[in-house]
This record gives C-alpha cells, structure tokens and sequence, in this order.
C-alpha cells in the first residue's frame, strides 16, 4: 500500500498536481463536500428528513444576516420550514450518490458495448452504434418518463419515493452510455492497430483476455477524463430532471430538486431558497470540471497514446 | 460509397422502426388522453364509452399494427389537443426550433472559433485564461439557471427584452419565420442566448485542444522550419486540421441541441418541437408524443449519417465499413 | 340628398373618431386557451370562460351570486316542472342571423347530446319554442337548480350550424378529437368573435360591431389572448410589460405584484375546497374514525392557508364555503396537536403506522406543496407518509384506481350548490347511479345518501338548506375527509384595468364588461 502511494508520489500525474493550484483548490474544496456531505447526519443542524423539525409557520426565514433572520437558521428556511442549510447537506449527499452512481453504471454498460463493438467491428459495431443513435435521440427526459412509468408500475405509486434514487441512477446511466461506448470504441480502434495486440492474438490469448487485459488498460486516460466530465454532468442532469419535476420526490430533495421548489419564489423576495442551493451546485459541478480539465491536460489522453 | 449509403438507408428504416416501438411503450404510460379531452364531471360510463371510440380499448399490439399500417401512408395519428393530424402540428412548429437551434449555431460558430484558436495560440495569455476560466464557468452552471437569470435581469428588471413567446412572425409559404421582424429577432435573443450557452463553452474548449494539438504535430514544426508566415500556418494549416473532429462533433451536438431546446424552449415559452413536447407530455396528447420521437429520431439518423459520410469523404484514412 | 350624405359622412366620421377614441386592446395571458371554437365540446373552466366572451348565457351568475337577465329578460315559473324564459328582442348572431327561440331549442338538444354536458342536463326533458321569443325549459321532476342550469345554456346560431361543410360532414357534430366544423367556426352572440386564432400561441377577439349589450360599459374592442402556462413566465410577463392582465397569479408573487408600481392584484374568495380522503378500503386504521379524527386535527391547515397559499386561501373545517346553502357557521378548523395525539393513543396507535399519498403538481394552486406539508405534519403523530406528486395528465388515473392510502382531491361545482360535492366527493360509491364518482376514501354513510337524495328534488330553499347542512355536520364529525381550504381566485393586470367588477367567484371575466381608463 505504501509502495503505491510512494509510487504515486513519484509519477508525473502527482508532480503535475503539485504545481496547478487550481487543481490544488478543486481537489480540496471537492474532498471538503464530500466530507460534508457524507458526515450530513453529524454536521447539518437539523435532520430535514425528520418531521418534527419542519414547522409551516417558520417558513420562508430569511438568512441570520438579513431582517428577520434567526439564529436558528443560517442560511434561512425553505417554503416548507427546513432548514435551508441542513437540506443543502442532505441534497448535496443525495446529488453525489446519483451522480457517481449513474456515471458508474454508464461507464460499465458503455465500456462493455464499446470494447465489443470496437473490437470485433462489421455488424455488431454498426449495431451497437444505430443503437447508440436511437439511444442519442431519446435524450434523459424519455428515457426518464418510461423507467419512472415502469417503475411505478413494479412498486405501486405510492412506494415511489423510497426507490427515486435508484430510478434516477438507472436513468441517468441508461440515458448517457452512448458518450463512453463512443470513446471506448475510438480508443479500441486505435489501439487494435497496435503491436501489443497483434502479439497478444499471435500468441493466442483469447478475445477476452485480450479485451480486458491489454486494451481496457491502454484506453484508461479517456475513460477517467469522461468519467469527471460525466459525473458533472450527471449531477446537472439530475438537476434538470428535477426542474422539469421528473427527479427527487419533494420530500427528500436533492440540489436540483432544491433549486426548482425555490424557483418560483425568486419574483417574491425569497431568492435565497434558490441561491444557495444554486451556488452550491455550481460549486460542485465547477471543482468536479476543473478538476477534469487538469486530469485533461496531464494526462492529454489523445497524446499520449501517440 | 454507395453500397454504404444504401446500407446506412436500410438502418435508419430499422432505427425509425425501433424508435416507433419505444414510442408506443411509453405511449400507454404518459397517462389516459379520455381525462384530459373530458370535463371532470363527466360520467365513467361516458368516458368508457370516449375510449371505447377513440380504440383505446384494443389489445395493444392490435392499436400498433394499426398505427404501422397508417404510418407506411404518412399517417401518424391525431392530436387530441389540437384536434389536427400529429404530423402537421409538428410541421407547424419545427420552424420555430430550426430557427432557434440556427441561430444559437451561428452564435457558437461566430464566438468558438475565434476564443478557441486565440486560446490555443496563446494559451498563456490573460486574455486566454479568462476564456478558458469563464468557459468551464460556463459548462458548470445549468441552463435553466441561466434562462431564468436573462429573464429575471433583461426582462423583468431591466425591461429590455421580451420574456415569452416568437413575438411577431411573417407565414412565408407555410413556414411561419421570426427573422423578418424586429420583434422577431427581440424575442429571440434571450432564448438562443442561453441555449447557446450549453455548447458554445464546450466547443471552446474543443477548438482550443484541437488545434493545441494540431500545432504540436510535425508537420507544422516542419511549416515553421521552413519559414512560412505565422498566419499562413495558423489559419490555413493548422485550423483547417482542426475542424475535422469539430464536425464530427459538432454534428452530434447539433442533435443533441435540438433535444436539449426541451428545457430552453420550456422556460421561454418557445413554441417549438421541445416545448410541444412537454405539453404533449402533460396532456397525454399520446399520438403527438409519438410523432415527436419518430421526427427527432429522424434528425438524429440524418444528421449521424451526414456526419460518418463528410467524415468518410473528408478523411481518406478513415475506413468506412462497406468500402472494403 | 348632398346634405343628408354630408350628416351621414360627418356622423360617419364623429363615430370613427369616437370608436377611436375610446377602443382599447387588451393583452390577456391565461394558463391555458380554449381547446375549441365549439362551447360544447368540453365542460371546462377554460372552455367557459371562452363562451362568456364569444356567446351568451340565457341567465348569468352575478357577484353576489344572483341572477342577471342576459338573452333571457326575464322568466317566470309556469309549473313544478316548467320555467318559461321571454327572450331579448333584436339580438343577431356573428353571421347576421336573427336570434330566436329556435336557436335556444337547438342548443339544449345539442347540450343533451354533448358527452361532458349530457350528465348536468340529464334532469331536464328539454327546451319546448312557445313563439320566436319565448321558449320553456322542462325538467323531469322538481329541480331547484334549474337556473343554476341555465347559465350553461350559450345560444349557438341554429342555422350557421347545420347543414354539411364542405368536406360533406355534418356541421353539428360534437368532434373531441379531430376535425369539426364546430371546432374551428363559432356564430355566437356575444360581445366578441375569433378573428385569428393559432391554437397554444395567440388567439385574436374583435368586437362584433351589432353586440346587442349596448348599455354595457365595456370599452375593449380587441383581446389578444396568449397562453403562459408557466406560473414564473407568467408573471415576468406582467412585470416586464408584455401583456396587460394575467390569471392566475401564483400566491407566492403576490406581495412583489402588489409592491409593484403600475399593476395590481385583485383576489377573491373561491369555492374550490381542496381536500385529501383517506381510503379506508386500503388501510384498516382508516375506518377508525378516531384515527381520521387524529388526522384532521393534526393538519394544520390554517397554517398552509396563511404560509403556502399566503393568506390567499379561507382554511376549510367543511366543504362548502360561506353563500352556500350547506354551509354551518360553527363548523371551523380544527388543529390541535394534543388533542390528534391522544386520539391516536385511544385509537390505540399510539406509534403511528406508515402509509402512502398521492397528490398531483400542477392542478391545483400549489397542490404539491400542500401535500408536502401535510406529510410533515402526519409525521408528528407518527404516521410516516411516502408521498408522490405527479402531473394531472398521469393524475386522474391512480386516482381511479387509488393507487394511495391518502389522495388529494379539489373540488368545485358545476351547479354552484352545496349537494353537489357531496354527489361526487361522499356519497357511497355506486357504479350504476354514478354517485361518490371520485370517493376515493370509501366513506359510506347511508344517511348522507339519504339526504342528498332527497334534497336533489326539494325546491324550498329553506328545507333544503337544513338537510345540506346536517349532512356537512355528519361529515365534519365522521371525519370522513381531511378539509384544507378554498382557493382564492386572483388576477393581476394594469392600474388602468378595472378588474374587480368583471370578476367573480366561478372564474369567468365578463371581458365585454371591462373598462380601460
């Protein structure tokens, strides 16, 4: 273990990050979420998940620095009475374990179908590819309305909101595969021309093998790049599924969801319901990004691979 | 070529035919069109008697066979809302889409291109940082955050531009066009503008990295070495190697764009395909919904084959499957 | 004859000049436009609120909830069954045609044949012509509510529409889902006719230069009607200056309207009572009428009124609203988290239990958030709600099949009288007569049958409004649903718009009659 960790040390990914503040900051500040909001239930002030915390007539309390802002509540309540930061820390947990959660899933149905359909190409490839199409044109917001329909068909309507976070990952994944399916196959055309493969066939190892041992490896730097790209995106997916009232159940609200019930009451006064909730999102949405965009320009997957 | 093309034809036949399918799926789940044609004091009977009519009562393969034998003649079925056939309600707004999707293109094209190569020229000045910072700025914050905010400021505080709608538009043989008013291009500025905002960072980020990676390559060294002048090889050397995989994407995103006008023209009240479709949605108008999918089913086909087939013509080494 | 054209040339002029003047444009954004040029093609708020503009009713709601004379000038009970209406002389259709007793004759049979109308004109025989301008509207039985009735009977120009289009169909046709000539053609009387219309986008009305109301007041010549369905986009129409009237207005922009220089806000109370019912065919605890009881008084619904609906809404202890003849003064709200605790712990749930809610998102004024709060507010006697909110078109469905222990419901009367909730709402589910239609809590109390039965034919409005209101007392002690609030109506629109005497409790704007200083 510490051998890996001295060998990281030493590589020139870790050189790199010693010397890109930004990256330095993005690391932290995302590290710092995280912490935040997977320890939700020691550090937020309140459980919003918890009834007897949320009382209608303390709705709408601006944040303590404002006229009518208290103590109790930071950064104010929302139209409901929770307080606003304790949701924040619950809904920032909930869009994390969606968005890493739906990136894991594209990745491995994208990596399956972009491995085979790159590497035995002819008709497979090209159906593989018409399906990444159809896929294509059937953006999230289809794909959300049949599962959450199917979905709820399993469950019965009532049950739906203990599963939401399940459904949300099934959708997000199954909506975006395509992006690594495209990638890995790219990679894998790329690298079947090389040597390595062609000994690795000589010498009689089989498509498996060859597959996951010798190719996946090599088209690791695009994957891992995507991968940031994606879990970004599929936070702000699960934000826009939420503002088209698709996402988390009101009750349990993620960020998205969050900034959609403060929408409509940005014309009235109480922006902060959304602000916050807004820049917290960008926030993270942002460390994630900068923290792809060096992991872009270090390991320049394109160049590397020559 | 041909044998390629031809192939590509008879998949996107298959495409269109599983597109029609997954449509139909979802069809029976977007809730009972007979709630949203009755009044809510109408009788169950009654209302059986609607459904009855309307053949909603058949098995539900009999209601697909039914819909593919009128599909082959062009028929996709009627509106329930607008009590029109689904095909004409979706002529009738694609306008408004193609317009939008144009001139949110424009803006990309007009801005990325010259941001990206002057951040990939000189990718240590200020100027450049801000470029790329403002860009990943840009990717991070969601679209309808800055649809909502260009509303909020341009409209409703500052009252400089529309907040809803095409504003005034000019029929010119069946395609009803808002670029030959004033009023028409008002109404448009927001819309297109946050649209845009989704892909213009993104293509920022991809010229500039392109053609950072065009300039390292040997034959441009070679061009400097052999004296040539700074703007010779910068724009007719290297950009010219840039925009190939620009198309290639951008063909995509183009696709993607028309599907993401959703949220856009849902915010702006645009009355295109996008926003069509959320009220469709709504109004478990199925046939409409259905007739959506096949036509943004249809873009993408098209615009995925175009693409493989410039990319074929355009990068000889390319090997297009069937060529062989 | 040169002087007489000079007078009519000058007259000419004067009246130009003065219609000039005086026409003024209106900039209206709604929810939603009308579905169809055909008032009878569906029963709907939106649909009605169009036939006030394009038609006219033979007699229409006021205000205060009394009668005005429109195309009927006055009527008079012949018999139990029968009341005779003497009709507006001189009055002419969009298409020049004379309006007669035949027209109104025409208009009920087609209202009897019409699927979303046939069910409210079932008591009724039909219209019987006695000359050009008296015409008798016979019911089968009794029927108190008969001019409640007619103001859903709008004119339609008997001879415009019969005959075949030319695509050889027949003109009369009722079409919910396709062509009609109906559909796409109005003759009506009323102060306004459709001169453009592109359905979901913008509709033009003009004013029909021989309205017979001249003694109206109303200086608007055209409406332009744009649907918003966005409540946000909505309103930052009106903030920004795009259109000159909205409704509805999302309670959470009232204060920022009203703060507003150069528009206001104008709201009244509605009788849309919003409610949940608790469905005791699916969830034991719920035929206990201590844990139904424990419910009620657990919501705090005074506190929804006065936070989520802003003060805008009237919290609810019954289901009729005050003007109504069921309505019972003493019949209040009941919050009282003690008191739900303890009946809980009599009802012998003293740890609660865990059950489902189903509510819809955008059919009511802030339906989702209500829900919302009311899961909260359970969870404080221990009973843990799974709540789903979903869109109406997918709504109305699980509602059916009460796919949820708890589901929300509002409910306003076609017929503007008390028994009709209970009709649709309460009454024991009976598929044959079609009673308790949307009962979705099960709650079968024989006497309250009873007694709307028979109040459906009592015509003495005193007998009448003591057996609605013992059945609104059965109700509230039976628990038998979960009462939250009315809905206020409310508009907002331009300084210069003088929107309260147009509007009233049903939501139907008499545009003809606004004035535009």
């Amino acid at each position: 273990m510490t051998d890996r960790w001295q060998r990281f040390k030493k590589s020139a990914l870790f050189h790199d990050f010693k010397g890109d503040k930004v990256a330095i900051v993005s690391f932290a500040t995302l590290v710092l979420l995280f912490i935040c909001a997977f320890s939700a239930p020691l550090i937020a002030p309140y459980n919003p998940y918890d009834s007897a915390n949320i009382d209608i007539m303390s709705s709408e309390i601006p944040p303590v620095w404002m006229a009518g802002g208290t103590n109790d509540y930071l950064l104010g309540t929302d139209a409901q009475g929770r307080d606003l930061l304790s949701t924040m820390i619950y809904g920032m947990r909930i869009s994390i374990i969606i968005g890493i959660c739906a990136v894991a899933l594209q990745a491995v149905i994208g990596i399956i179908i972009g491995l085979i359909a790159g590497y035995y190409g002819g008709k497979l490839d090209g159906f593989f590819m018409r399906l990444a199409d159809v896929q294509l044109s059937f953006s999230y917001l289809m794909v959300a309305i049949f599962v959450s329909a199917v979905l709820q068909a399993a469950v019965g309507v009532g049950r739906f909101a203990e599963i939401a976070v399940p459904f949300l990952i099934i959708v997000i994944g199954l909506a975006q595969w395509p992006q690594y399916a495209r990638t890995v196959r790219a990679s894998v055309l790329a690298e079947k021309k090389k040597e390595y493969v062609e000994a690795a066939r000589v010498t009689g190892f089989g498509a498996h093998r060859i597959m996951w041992r010798h190719i996946l490896p090599n088209c690791m730097s695009p994957i891992l790049v995507l991968s940031t790209i994606q879990v970004a995106n599929a936070v702000m997916s699960e934000a826009a599924l939420s503002f088209l009232g698709l996402g988390m159940p009101v009750t349990r609200p993620s960020l998205g969801s969050l900034i959609n019930a403060g929408f409509e009451y940005i014309f009235s006064g109480s922006w902060w319901i959304t602000a916050f909730p807004g820049v917290l999102l960008v926030i993270l949405v942002l460390a994630v990004n900068l923290l792809g965009d060096f992991l872009r320009d270090a390991l320049n997957p394109k160049l590397y691979k020559g | 070529m041909v044998a390629f093309i031809i192939r590509r034809i008879v998949q996107a036949f298959l495409v269109m035919f599983i597109i029609s399918s997954i449509g139909f799926a979802i069809k029976h789940n977007v809730g009972d069109p007979v709630w949203q044609i009755t009044g809510i004091s109408v009788s169950k009977a009654e209302r059986e008697r609607i459904r009855e009519q309307l053949g909603l009562n058949d098995p539900v393969y009999i209601q697909y066979i039914n819909f593919l034998k009128n599909a082959a003649h062009g028929d996709l079925g009627q509106s329930y809302f607008y009590k029109k056939p689904a095909a004409d309600v979706i002529l009738d707004k694609a306008p408004a889409t193609l317009e939008l999707v144009l001139v949110s293109s424009m803006i990309i094209v007009v801005l990325s291109i010259p941001l990206g190569v002057y951040a990939a020229i000189y990718p240590k000045r200020i100027f450049s940082r801000v470029v790329m910072g403002g860009s990943i700025v840009g990717v991070s914050i969601p679209v309808f955050l800055i649809a909502i905010m260009g509303v909020y400021l341009f409209s409703v505080h500052l009252g400089w531009l529309p907040s809803f709608g095409r504003g005034a538009t000019v029929n010119v043989g069946g395609w009803r066009t808002g670029f030959l008013t004033v009023d028409g291009w008002l109404h448009l500025i927001l819309p297109s503008l946050s649209l845009s905002s989704i892909m213009l960072p993104l293509f920022i980020r991809l010229i500039r990295s392109e053609m950072m990676e065009v300039l390292e390559s040997d034959y441009i060294r070679y061009a400097w070495a052999k004296g040539l002048k700074k703007y010779r090889i910068w724009f007719l050397h290297a950009f010219k190697n840039t925009l190939l995989p620009v198309i290639t994407v951008g063909g995509v995103q183009l696709g993607i764009t028309i599907a993401f006008t959703i949220l856009t023209e849902t915010v702006f009240q645009w009355q295109g395909l996008g926003f069509l479709f959320m009220e469709a949605v709504e109004r478990s108008d199925t046939a409409l919904l259905v007739a959506y999918l096949m036509f943004v089913g249809m873009i993408m086909v098209v615009v995925n084959t175009v693409v493989d087939i410039i990319y074929g013509v355009v990068n000889p080494t390319v090997r297009i499957a069937g060529t062989k | 004859m040169k002087k007489l054209a000079c007078l009519a040339l000058a007259l000419l002029i004067a009246l130009s000049l003065g219609t000039a003047v005086n026409a003024k444009s209106l900039n209206l954004a709604m929810d939603a436009d009308p579905v169809s040029l055909d008032p009878q093609v569906q029963l709907s708020g939106g649909m009605l609120q169009y036939s006030h503009m394009v038609f006219d009713p033979l007699v229409r709601w006021t205000k205060e909830m009394t009668f005005e004379p429109r195309l009927a000038e006055r009527w008079e009970r012949i018999d139990e069954n029968t009341v005779r209406f003497y009709l507006r002389k001189g009055v002419t259709f969009h298409s020049g045609n004379p309006f007669t007793a035949k027209d109104i004759v025409w208009t009920v049979d087609r209202l009897k044949r019409s699927q979303d109308f046939k069910g409210l004109f079932e008591p009724f025989v039909g219209a019987a012509a006695v000359d050009d301008h008296t015409v008798d509207l016979v019911t089968k039985k009794p029927y108190p509510l008969l001019l409640n009735m007619s103001t859903y009977i709008f004119a339609m120009d008997s001879v415009f529409y019969t005959g075949t289009d030319e695509r050889g169909l027949p003109k009369d046709a009722i079409v919910k889902t396709g062509y009609s000539f109906a559909n796409v053609n109005e003759s009506g009387t009323g102060k306004y006719r459709v001169t453009h219309r592109e359905q979901g986008v913008r509709n033009v009305f003009e004013a029909y230069k021989n309205y017979w109301d001249a003694e109206s007041p109303g200086n608007v010549d055209t409406i332009i009607l744009t649907p918003i369905k966005k409540d946000a986009t909505r309103v930052a129409a009106l903030l920004s200056g795009d259109v000159d009237f909205i409704m509805p207005v999302p309670p959470q922009d009232y204060d920022r309207i009203a703060a507003t220089d150069g528009v206001k806000l104008a709201t009244m109370p509605g009788s849309r009572v919003i409610t949940f019912q608790l469905n005791q065919k699916r969830r034991e605890e719920f035929t206990n009428p201590k844990v139904r009881q424990a419910i009620v008084y657990a919501v705090n619904n005074e506190g929804i009124a006065e936070k989520i609906m802003k003060g805008k809404a009237t919290a609810a202890g019954q289901q009729a609203p005050e003007g109504y003849l069921g309505y019972v003064e003493e019949l209040k709200p009941r919050y009282d988290l003690a008191k739900a605790r303890k009946l809980m712990k009599e009802a012998g749930y003293p740890k609660g239990f865990e059950c489902t809610m189903i509510a819809p998102n955008n059919r009511y004024v802030n339906d989702d958030k209500i829900a919302e709060a009311v899961v909260s507010m359970l969870g404080r006697i221990n009973i843990k709600v799974n709540l789903k909110t979903m869109p109406k078109a997918q709504y109305w469905d699980q509602f059916d099949a009460q796919t949820a222990d708890i589901q929300m419901i509002g409910w306003h009367p076609d017929t503007e009288d008390s028994a009709n909730y209970t009709e649709f709402l309460l009454m024991c589910p009976n598929k044959e007569t079609g009673y308790g239609q949307y009962n979705s809590g099960n709650y079968c109390n024989p006497k309250v049958d009873e007694l709307i039965l028979a109040c459906q034919s009592e015509t003495d409005r005193d007998k009448r409004a003591a057996m609605l209101q013992e059945v609104e007392r059965i109700l509230h002690n039976d628990a038998a649903f979960v009462p939250l609030h009315w809905q206020h109506l409310s508009w907002a629109g331009k300084d210069a718009l003088n929107i309260l005497p147009i509007v009233n409790v049903m939501n139907f704007p008499y545009f003809g009659d606004l004035v535009i200083d």
